[in-house]
C-alpha cells in the first residue's frame, strides 16, 4: 500500500511527499517567464525564479512567443507540508504547449506569492 | 526604389549547373587526353568531390556571408535588429522602433534589402492546416508578407511528416510565426 501511495505521489502533482495525501491548492499566480519561443532552458535554482518571473493577471498580458509560468502553492491538510509547483508553458493562441514542471518543497520560492 | 528580388536566376543556375558543366569538361578532357593514370583519376574524382562539397556547403557559406553583409549595412544605417528570424531560404531582420525590415534570400546573395516596413502590404500566418476533426494536421507552418506585390514566405516549421495541430512542433511553429507577424505589424506602425 505504501508503494502505491508513493507511486501516486510521484505521478500526481498534488500528492504530498511526506504523507502521500492529496494536497490543497493554497494560492495560484501566473507569471511571464523571460524566454522566447524555442529558447527555453531549465533552471533548478529558486533564485532564478525569484529574480526573473514577472507577475501578470492573465495570459493575454504575455507577449506572443514568450513563455508563461503558472505557480501553484499546495498545502497538505494532513501533515501541513507545503510545496510549490512551477509549470512552464508556451501560450499559443487558445492552446498551451507544456515545457517543464519544477517543484520546490522547502519554501524556496514562497516569496513569489507575496 | 529597389524592388525585392527573391531569386537571382543566373546565380541559381550557376550554383546548380556550374559544377556539372565543369565536371563534364574534366571528364571529356580525361577521356580525350588522359584515359589512364594519375591525371585521369584527378580529372574524374577531383571535380566529383568538389561538386558534392559545393552543393553541400557553398550555399550556406555564401548565405552566411550575405547575412554578415546586411548586419554591417544595418549598423552603418544606425538600425538595430530587435528580432531576427533565420528561415531556410530567407532571413528577416526587423527594427521595430525605426520601422525597418532587412531581407536576405538564399537564392539571391548578391542583393541585400533594407526597406521601410510601411512597404509591407500585408503580413499573416499560414498554419498549413488540412483535414477535418481529428484528422486535422499540417507539415508546414510559415509567416508570409507582401512587399510591393512580391510575396515572401518564411517557414517556421517544415517536416516530411504530417503532425497533429496540437503537437509541440506545430504549436512552436505557430508561436514563432505569430510573433514575427506581430513584430512586422509593430514595425509597420512605427514606419508610418
Amino acid at each position: 500500500m505504501a508503494l502505491f501511495k508513493k507511486m501516486r505521489a510521484l505521478f500526481k502533482d498534488n500528492g504530498c511527499n511526506e504523507c502521500y495525501a492529496d494536497m490543497d491548492v493554497e494560492k495560484k499566480q501566473l507569471f511571464m517567464f523571460p524566454a522566447m519561443v524555442d529558447h527555453y532552458t531549465r533552471h533548478e535554482e529558486a533564485e532564478y525564479y525569484l529574480n526573473n518571473l514577472i507577475p501578470v493577471s492573465k495570459k493575454a498580458d504575455i507577449p506572443t512567443g514568450v513563455y508563461a509560468c503558472g505557480a501553484i502553492k499546495y498545502t497538505c491538510p494532513k501533515c501541513g507540508h507545503k510545496m510549490v509547483k512551477l509549470s512552464i508553458f508556451l501560450p499559443v493562441r487558445d492552446q498551451e504547449k507544456y515545457e517543464d514542471a519544477i517543484f520546490f518543497n522547502n519554501g524556496e520560492v514562497d516569496d513569489l506569492f507575496k | 526604389m529597389e524592388k525585392i528580388k527573391k531569386i537571382n536566376v543566373l546565380y541559381m543556375l550557376g550554383y546548380i549547373f556550374g559544377p556539372i558543366i565543369i565536371s563534364a569538361i574534366c571528364f571529356g578532357l580525361s577521356a580525350a587526353f588522359f584515359p589512364k593514370g594519375n591525371m585521369a583519376v584527378i580529372l574524374i574524382m577531383g571535380p566529383t568531390f568538389l561538386s558534392v562539397g559545393w552543393w553541400c556547403f557553398a550555399g550556406n557559406f555564401i548565405f552566411k556571408k550575405t547575412r554578415k553583409k546586411i548586419l554591417a549595412k544595418f549598423e552603418e544605417e544606425k538600425f538595430k535588429s530587435d528580432q531576427t528570424f533565420f528561415g531556410r531560404g530567407c532571413t528577416v531582420y526587423v527594427d521595430e522602433k525605426k520601422g525597418k525590415i532587412g531581407l536576405v534570400f538564399f537564392w539571391n546573395p548578391k542583393d541585400t534589402f533594407i526597406i521601410p516596413a510601411s512597404r509591407v502590404e500585408r503580413a499573416w500566418v499560414d498554419d498549413g492546416k488540412s483535414g477535418a476533426g481529428f484528422m486535422a494536421g499540417s507539415s508546414r507552418v510559415s509567416f508570409l508578407f507582401i512587399v510591393d506585390g512580391v510575396k515572401v514566405r518564411v517557414d517556421t516549421f517544415t517536416s516530411n511528416q504530417r503532425w497533429r495541430m496540437d503537437s509541440d512542433h506545430i504549436l512552436t511553429g505557430i508561436s514563432k510565426a505569430d510573433m514575427m507577424v506581430e513584430v512586422i505589424e509593430k514595425a509597420k506602425k512605427a514606419s508610418k
